[in-house]
């Protein structure tokens, strides 16, 4: 409701502002509560927290013993009244946490739960109205969408939307950065007062995100460091639903900051802070707010458009993955759907795989190539009607088969011609072009 | 002329609303030269390769810097449809690369510049069998030589080339100029000497 409505219902009513900073405060003893018996405990606001606990099932024994543990721990620091949801994944746990009682409520299946609940749970108002005008009132109805359809007609957003409604939540879009991201400042002088912290906050977190942004990234989680004049180091992570932005990671930082210190949780003083960010996210731009989301909606709705005149299978991105050839090596999946689980592990060593660079052309299936050779080297190949003459040449790098199938080896050779640098694979006596350096 | 603002003294870069031409056959390091230019682009959103033959190895864009969420290929292979896709890409994407399949006629590649620069989004043109009409291209560049470094007589393995491109066009103040760049298969593509003025068809250095 809003305030003109309440004081139109109840004039003599006294209107407060919010005070996350206080809040924040108040709810320090809690996460520290909750972090004392699980690790990784992600505060997303003054007064929600998500706290992963596979890794605490097994320590305890069971879900029943971890829940029960947690209960506990918060009603004797806050008293009665916390909430506790468990799920497969963090929306399905905020909205179950939402509709617990006293007793903590356990999700079996995340996207039955989500079902039944209303499409308001996604918060976005706009979004949300359009459903409405539509006709979907609830996440089932919701999830029961086509996704391709979905992300044709709402962009990121409705496919967001989509995910959440099946039960995914929001797709990791782990990006490797060139350098260690995370930034640190050091304080000659320990920081005691609490403009002093302010002012620490709010320039460490507009300097993370100026280096997001030089990379295109945000980040959804950041880990917060602070190290007393005593030694002592307090960290906490707070994650958000969507990127960080300059503005919510500073008031972010702050109110931890100002909780710690008012806790009495930094002996001495602050003498470093660090702000390490985690689970980056494409969506952060170097451009303003409001020209960074109209662009990407631009940039979906025009491949979207490509995708509905081509077909799904012509609209493609590809991920990396293991193997020994550059064919091997990409794992492609439709624009839009999330993408698999490689096929090969990119991380193993795969001995006899081709040198890079890599060839920026590589044919769908192995083109047949006329070789001539001479006393074992090769010194012309057949392109079209003409013959070039093979100018220098690399290799062979052999590729064993599968021998205990009948599979013979296949050696690879790198061939520069008058017309240009060639991948070649030398199978049953017959030479194939696998590759173009272009 | 050190003044052509398409070839600054480290990279060959796009500028939004303005057409580059590649133009050469295959096998010259055009793909490479092209990818590399819409690194910089995909560092700010999404890009997009349209592909024609269905032969783009999406591992070499990665190695030029392009990062794997930010690269959209597109394939097509049909000359009808081409246009279309092409124009649909341009209306809302910063950086397309597009490689020009042979019959395309001469006034669909011009509406598609006009429409890149109303749009002001950069767009690259490699056409596959011919040239770009004259004018099109704020800068052409025509690959005219490749030299490879690293292979010898069995040993060794691809490790470098040099291409010689002939620059020429509006973003060249109308003057032809040999530029070469140097490609050791890292994540850059480096101009490292802009030769002397040439006539036409004439490979300086």
């Amino acid at each position: 409701m809003r305030r003109p409505e309440a004081e139109v219902l109840c004039p003599g009513g006294t209107t407060l502002e919010q005070d996350h900073a206080a809040e924040s405060l108040a709810f320090e003893p809690v996460a520290s509560a909750v972090e004392g018996l699980v690790p990784r405990v992600e505060v997303s606001d003054p007064g929600l927290l998500f706290v992963p606990i596979d890794g605490a099932i097994r320590y305890y024994g069971g879900e029943g013993a971890v829940v029960a543990n947690l209960a506990r721990a918060v009603r004797d620091v806050a008293g009665a009244g916390g909430r506790i949801g468990l799920a497969g994944g963090p929306f399905a746990a905020r909205w179950a946490a939402a509709v617990a009682g006293e007793e903590p409520f356990v999700v079996d299946d995340d996207r039955q739960f989500l079902a039944s609940l209303d499409v308001d749970v996604l918060g976005k108002e706009e979004l949300v109205a359009t459903f409405r005008w539509l006709g979907i009132g609830t996440l089932g109805e919701l999830a029961s969408l086509p996704r391709p359809a979905m992300l044709s007609r709402f962009g990121q957003a409705g496919l967001h939307a989509h995910r959440l409604a099946s039960g995914e939540d929001r797709r990791p879009e782990p990006r490797d950065l060139p350098e260690d991201p995370s930034v640190t400042e050091r304080f000659e002088e320990p920081l005691v007062l609490l403009e002093q912290v302010g002012f620490a906050a709010r320039a460490l977190s507009h300097r993370l995100m100026e280096a997001m942004k030089e990379n295109g990234v945000a980040p959804h989680r950041v880990e917060v460091s602070a190290r007393a004049a005593d030694g002592t180091v307090r960290t906490r992570v707070w994650r958000s639903a969507d990127p960080f932005t300059d503005e919510t990671l500073t008031e972010r930082v702050w109110w931890q900051l100002r909780a710690w210190n008012e806790s009495a949780g930094i002996p001495g003083g602050i003498v470093q802070l660090t702000l390490a960010p985690a689970d980056l996210s494409g969506e952060g731009r170097q451009l303003t707010l409001l020209e960074d989301v109209s662009a990407r909606i631009e940039a979906e709705r025009a491949v979207a458009r490509v995708q509905a005149l081509l077909g799904p299978d012509a609209v493609l991105e590809g991920r990396p993955q293991g193997g020994r050839d550059p064919i091997e090596q990409v794992r492609w999946h439709r624009w839009g759907d999330d993408p698999p689980a490689f096929e090969r592990d990119p991380g193993a060593p795969w001995p006899g795989s081709t040198p890079g660079p890599s060839p920026a052309l590589v044919p769908p299936e192995p083109q047949l190539l006329e070789v001539e050779w001479d006393g074992g080297m090769p010194s012309r190949v057949r392109m079209r009607s003409r013959w070039e003459p093979v100018l220098n040449w690399a290799g062979p790098w052999r590729k064993l088969g599968r021998w205990w199938q009948g599979e013979g080896h296949v050696d690879r050779y790198q061939m520069v011609t008058s017309a240009g640098a060639l991948l070649c694979e030398l199978r049953d006596e017959q030479m194939y072009v696998i590759g173009v350096y272009d | 002329m050190e003044n052509a603002r398409n070839v600054p003294s480290g990279h060959l870069t796009l500028e939004p609303g303005k057409v580059i031409g590649l133009v050469g056959p295959p096998g010259l390091g055009l793909t490479r030269v092209g990818l590399s230019m819409l690194a910089a682009s995909a560092r700010t959103g999404p890009v997009v390769y349209l592909d024609v033959r269905g032969w783009m190895n999406p591992l070499a864009a990665w190695e030029a810097g392009i990062s794997p969420e930010r690269l959209v290929i597109v394939r097509c292979s049909d000359r009808l449809l081409w246009p279309k896709a092409a124009a649909a890409l341009l209306e809302g994407i910063r950086a397309v690369y597009a490689e020009v399949p042979a019959g395309v006629r001469e006034p669909v590649v011009r509406r598609l510049a006009a429409l890149a620069r109303s749009r002001r989004s950069a767009l690259l043109l490699r056409p596959l069998g011919g040239d770009l009409p004259a004018g099109v291209a704020y800068v052409r560049y025509q690959g005219r030589e490749v030299t490879w470094e690293g292979p010898d007589a069995g040993h060794g393995r691809l490790e470098g080339r040099r291409l010689m491109l002939e620059a020429s066009g509006k973003g060249m103040s109308g003057i032809e100029r040999v530029i070469e760049v140097e490609d050791d298969g890292a994540d850059v593509v480096r101009m490292v000497s802009r030769l002397a003025v040439a006539p036409a068809g004439r490979v300086a250095g």
